[in-house]
C-alpha cells in the first residue's frame, strides 16, 4: 500500500492564508456556536454559507474526501439519531422534550413496551443539529488536505502554544506515516500466516481479542520508535532553552479581513444571544405546518 | 579547553537494571581529525560506551558510572546536554528514528533551533551543511520519502549543523544498500581529513576498514580487547564476531589450522513441476503510478535456494508479495502450484509458502511462544492434534524447546527471529520466503542464524533442505548469496536481469556493480579460487585452497 500525504499545494485563497488566521477563524465559528448556545436556524444557515463557500474556495478533488465525508455522515447520523432522538436525557431534553405533536414511534424494546416517541420538534432539532455540526465540520475538514504539515508546529507556537505543544504537532506529522507504514506491514505478515480480518467473529470482546495480533506490534514498534525519537531529540537539545522557530508567518491583509469577519460573527452570536435574547431552540411555523398542516 | 577532544579514563557503568557491568574499565583518548574503529558483537558494550561519549549516560540510562568521560577537558558528567551536543554530534543506527521533521529543512534546522540561535545563523549553517555533503537539491523534499541513503544524508546534515568536534556514528551502515554504504563510508572519512573527530561504531569490520580508520577498538564482554592500529591486526579478533576481509580469515584459519568446514550446499537433480510460476507480470499501484514490475518470469522449483539480490527500490518485495498473493499482477499472472493467486485467497496460499517479514517486531503477537505459533496452523484450520505436532517438531527444529512459554516479546533478537521461522515451519509450508533475514542482526548472530538454517552436520539434511521444498530470500549481503545459495536472482530495472547459479551470475564484477551490488571480498577470493574450488565456499572453507 502506498502512504502518501494528503496535502497538495494548490493556488487558492485557502490556502494563500496564513494557518493562524484559519485556525482562529475556524475557532470562531465553532465559539461563537457553542458559548452562547445558538440553536437559531436563521443564525446557524447564514453561517453555514459562509463555512460552504470557503470549503468550496478550498478546490479540493472530490475522490480525496470521498471517504472522509461518508465517515462524516456516518458519525453524525449516529450522533443525532441517538442524542435528538431516541435519548429523553442529557442536554437536548430541555428542547426534546417540548410538548409537540408525535410523528411516528420508534420500537425499542416492543416486548417492554417501550415506544420511543418521535415529535415534531425532536425531527427539527435533529435537522439543527446536523446543520449546526456541519458548519464547524466543513471548516475542519480541507485541513488536511490544505495546509501544508511543516506550518502547523510553527502556526500553534505563534498562537502562543508552548515548544513542547507545538512541536507535538510537528511530531504527529512527521510519523503518521511511518506508524501507517508499521500497521501495513504488519497486516501484510498477519495474513500471511493465514489471517483473515473478514473472519472477525463472536462478540465484542472477542473481536477486540481476534484484532490483537495487529494491534499489539504496532504499539510495540510504535514504543520503540518513541524512545529512539526521545534519545535523538535529547541529543540535539531540545527542550534546554528557548527555541527559535525558523518558519516566520505574516498576516497579509487577505488574513486580517478574514480575521475581522470571525470576530464580526462571534460578536454578533453573543449579542444576539445575550442582548436580544435571539438564538434559541425553536420549532418554525411552516416545519409544523409542514407536517399537521 | 584542552585540545584533547576525547579522554576516556577507566570507564566502567552498570545499568540500573542489569547485575553486570556493561563496561569495564575502558580508557582511551583521540586526537583531533582522527577517526577511530570501535568494534564488537552484540553485547559487547559498543552501545553503552557510545551513550556514555555523548552524554545519554548518566542522562537518560541511569546507572553506576566510574571514571571519566572528558571532552574537550570538561566532564560529560558536569556539562549541560546543550553544551555536549555541540561537541559530540550522534548519528544513530536508523535514520527513520532520528528524522524528526516532515520535510528536509526542517530538519537540518532542528538542532540550532533548539540552541535558540537566530534565524539568519540558522539558515546560514544549513546552507553550508547542505552544500558541504552536496544534497542542496533535497532542500524542499519530504523526510518520509526519501532513500535509505538520502535519509541518512539528512540525519547526518541534521548533527553537523550542531557543529561538533567529535562525529559519534553509530552502526551508520546497518540500514544501507552497499552502494549507498560506501558513499557514507567515504563521507565520514573526507569529515575526518577535515578535522573532525570521528568515531565509527560497526560490526562491519570489512567495509570499515576501506576507509583507513586510524585506529580500531576491539570490545569483548565490556572490556578492551585491542586497541591500536588496523595493519597490525591483532589475533585476538575472532573472525566469527566481526566480518572481516575474506583474505584474513583464510590467514587466520591458516594460522590457527583449524580444520575447514565444508557444508554443502542444497543441489538441484532434477527439475520436477515448478512450485511457483510467474508468467510475464507486470505491476503498478495504481493507474497514476509508473511500473514496479515489468515483465517479470521465473519459475521456482524444488530444491531451490535463491537469493534474490539488487539495489533498493527494484521491486524485490513487490515480487515476493506476488508469491504469496498479498499483491496481484497487473498483468499476466502468478500460479502458486498451478492455481492462479487471483482465484487464492492469501490463507490459501499461505499453507504453500510460508513469509518471514524482515523485522520480528511486525508480526510477534502473543503472551507466549506456544501462542504465537497456535497463530497460523489455527488460522489454516489445522486439527488440534495436528497442530500440537506442528508445534512441538518446529520448536525442535529451530532449537526454541525451552522458551515455549517465554513471551516472544521479550526474547533476544536472534530468538525472535527463530520464533518468527518456527511460527512459518509449524504451517508447514512447503517454500519458505524471507525478506532481508539478516537485517538488524550482527555478525556473529546472523551468521549463527544462518548456519541454523543452512548449515548440514554430519551429512543430515539442513533445517530448510528437510523442511522445505524451496528457498527464498532477499538480502543486501552478496556474501550470503555467495555462501549459502545454489541459485541468485539478480533483480534491477523492474525486472530480472540475471538468473543461474551464483558462479555465473556474480562473476562479472561491472556488471553487478551497474545493479548496485558490490563484490565482496569473500567474492572476489572466490572467483580467483574458483578453478580450483570448483564452486563457491563460505571464507573459512577457502583456507583449504588458498
Amino acid at each position: 500500500m502506498l502512504v502518501t500525504w494528503k496535502y497538495r499545494p494548490r493556488n487558492t485563497f485557502i490556502q494563500r492564508l496564513d494557518p493562524r488566521t484559519r485556525f482562529l477563524f475556524m475557532f470562531s465559528v465553532i465559539f461563537g456556536l457553542t458559548i452562547p448556545e445558538i440553536w437559531d436556524f436563521r443564525i446557524i444557515l447564514p453561517l453555514f454559507a459562509i463555512s460552504l463557500t470557503l470549503y468550496l474556495l478550498a478546490r479540493i478533488e472530490w475522490k480525496d474526501v470521498r471517504r472522509v465525508w461518508i465517515f462524516i455522515f456516518i458519525f453524525l447520523s449516529l450522533i443525532i439519531g441517538l442524542n435528538a432522538l431516541l435519548s429523553g436525557r442529557g442536554g437536548p431534553s430541555s428542547v426534546t422534550s417540548i410538548p409537540s405533536p408525535v410523528l411516528f414511534y420508534v420500537p425499542i424494546l416492543d416486548l417492554f413496551g417501550w415506544m420511543v416517541p418521535i415529535t415534531i420538534s425532536k425531527a427539527w432539532f435533529a435537522l439543527n443539529q446536523m446543520l449546526r455540526m456541519l458548519t464547524m465540520a466543513i471548516l475542519a475538514i480541507p485541513i488536511p488536505y490544505t495546509m501544508d504539515p511543516n506550518v502547523y508546529g510553527t502556526a500553534f507556537k505563534r498562537m502562543g502554544a508552548s515548544d513542547n505543544v507545538s512541536f507535538t504537532m510537528d511530531l504527529a506529522f512527521r510519523f503518521l506515516p511511518t506508524f501507517a507504514r508499521d500497521f501495513t506491514i504488519t497486516v501484510d505478515a498477519q495474513r500471511a500466516r493465514g489471517y483473515e480480518m473478514e473472519a472477525l467473529k463472536g462478540g465484542l470482546v472477542e473481536r477486540i481479542k481476534r484484532l490483537s495480533p495487529l494491534i499489539i506490534p504496532v504499539v510495540m514498534q510504535s514504543t520503540v520508535t518513541g524512545e529512539e525519537v526521545i534519545d535523538a531529540m535529547d541529543l540535539r537539545a531540545f527542550g534546554t532553552s528557548k527555541r527559535t522557530w525558523i518558519k516566520t508567518l505574516t498576516y497579509a491583509p487577505r488574513d486580517y479581513f478574514m480575521l475581522g469577519l470571525g470576530a464580526l460573527i462571534f460578536i454578533t452570536c453573543c449579542v444576539l444571544k445575550w442582548g436580544f435574547g435571539i438564538g434559541d431552540y425553536f420549532v418554525p411555523d411552516f416545519f409544523t405546518a409542514f407536517f399537521v398542516g | 579547553m584542552s585540545n584533547t577532544p576525547l579522554v576516556i579514563e577507566n570507564l566502567s557503568f552498570q545499568y540500573r537494571t542489569r547485575p553486570e557491568l556493561a563496561i569495564e574499565d575502558i580508557s582511551f583518548d583521540l586526537k583531533q581529525g582522527e577517526l577511530l574503529l570501535i568494534a564488537g558483537s552484540s553485547g559487547c558494550g559498543k552501545t553503552t560506551l557510545a551513550r556514555a561519549i555523548n552524554g545519554l549516560i548518566p542522562r537518560s540510562y541511569r546507572g553506576e558510572r566510574k571514571g571519566r568521560v572528558l571532552l574537550h577537558g570538561r566532564d560529560v558528567a558536569e556539562m549541560k546536554i546543550a553544551e555536549i551536543s555541540q561537541v559530540v554530534g550522534t548519528l544513530l543506527q536508523d535514520p527513520e528514528r532520528q528524522i524528526v521533521a516532515s520535510n528536509v529543512f526542517n530538519e537540518i534546522a532542528f538542532g540550532p533551533e533548539n540552541l535558540g540561535l537566530p534565524r539568519a545563523e540558522i539558515a546560514s549553517r544549513v546552507d553550508q551543511v547542505m552544500k558541504r555533503l552536496n544534497i542542496e537539491y533535497l532542500l524542499e523534499r519530504e523526510t518520509f520519502n526519501l532513500s535509505g541513503g538520502e535519509k541518512q544524508k539528512v540525519a547526518l546534515a541534521g548533527v553537523l549543523t550542531m557543529n561538533p568536534s567529535i562525529l559519534l556514528l553509530d552502526e551508520p551502515l546497518a540500514s544501507l544498500d552497499p552502494a549507498s554504504a560506501y558513499e557514507a563510508l567515504d563521507v565520514f572519512r573526507s569529515l575526518a581529513d577535515e578535522g573532525k573527530t570521528v568515531i565509527l561504531v560497526e560490526h562491519r569490520v570489512e567495509d570499515a576498514i576501506t576507509i583507513n580508520p586510524d585506529r580500531l577498538l576491539y570490545m569483548e564482554d565490556g572490556r578492551t580487547r585491542y586497541l591500536g592500529p588496523i595493519r597490525e591486526l591483532p589475533r585476538e579478533i575472532d573472525y566469527t564476531q566481526v566480518k572481516l576481509p575474506a583474505p584474513w580469515v583464510v590467514q587466520r584459519v591458516k594460522a590457527l589450522d583449524n580444520a575447514p568446514v565444508v557444508s554443502p550446499k542444497p543441489e538441484v537433480k532434477e527439475r520436477g513441476e515448478p512450485l511457483v510460476v510467474f508468467e510475464d507480470v507486470d505491476f503498478r499501484y495504481d493507474e497514476e503510478y509508473p511500473l514496479i514490475l515489468q515483465n517479470v518470469n521465473l519459475k521456482i522449483y524444488p530444491g531451490d535456494l535463491i537469493a534474490v539480490l539488487g539495489p533498493n527500490g527494484a521491486g524485490k518485495s513487490t515480487l515476493v508479495k506476488h508469491a504469496i498473493g498479498l499483491l496481484k499482477p497487473t498483468k499476466g499472472r502468478v500460479l502458486v502450484e498451478g492455481q492462479d493467486t487471483r482465484k487464492m485467497s492469501v490463507a490459501q496460499i499461505a499453507r504453500v509458502l510460508g513469509y518471514v517479514f524482515q523485522s520480528p517486531t511486525h508480526m510477534l503477537y502473543a503472551p507466549t511462544v506456544h501462542e504465537e505459533l497456535e497463530f497460523g496452523p489455527k488460522n489454516l484450520g489445522f486439527k488440534p492434534e495436528l497442530i500440537s505436532k506442528s508445534i512441538a517438531e518446529s520448536l525442535e527444529t529451530v532449537n526454541m524447546k525451552e522458551f515455549e512459554e517465554y513471551p516472544p516479546l521479550a526474547l533476544s533478537f536472534g530468538q525472535q527471529k527463530r520464533t518468527t521461522i518456527a511460527a512459518v515451519l509449524a504451517m508447514r509450508s512447503k517454500i519458505l520466503v524471507m525478506d532481508e533475514p539478516t537485517a538488524g542482526q550482527d555478525f556473529a548472530n546472523y551468521t549463527r542464524f544462518m548456519e541454523a538454517l543452512c548449515g548440514t552436520y554430519d551429512g543430515a539434511s539442513s533445517i530448510l533442505s528437510a523442511h522445505f521444498a524451496a528457498t527464498l530470500f532477499i538480502t543486501h549481503d552478496i556474501d550470503l548469496a555467495v555462501t549459502y545459495a545454489n541459485r541468485v536472482l539478480l533483480f534491477g530495472d523492474k525486472h530480472i536481469v540475471a538468473d543461474g547459479a551464483p558462479e555465473d551470475v556474480l562473476k562479472d564484477a561491472d556488471f553487478l556493480l551497474k545493479y548496485r551490488v558490490r563484490p565482496t571480498s569473500l567474492l572476489n577470493l572466490n572467483l580467483s579460487l574458483l578453478p580450483k574450488t570448483g564452486r563457491f565456499l563460505p571464507a573459512e572453507s577457502l583456507a583449504g585452497f588458498a
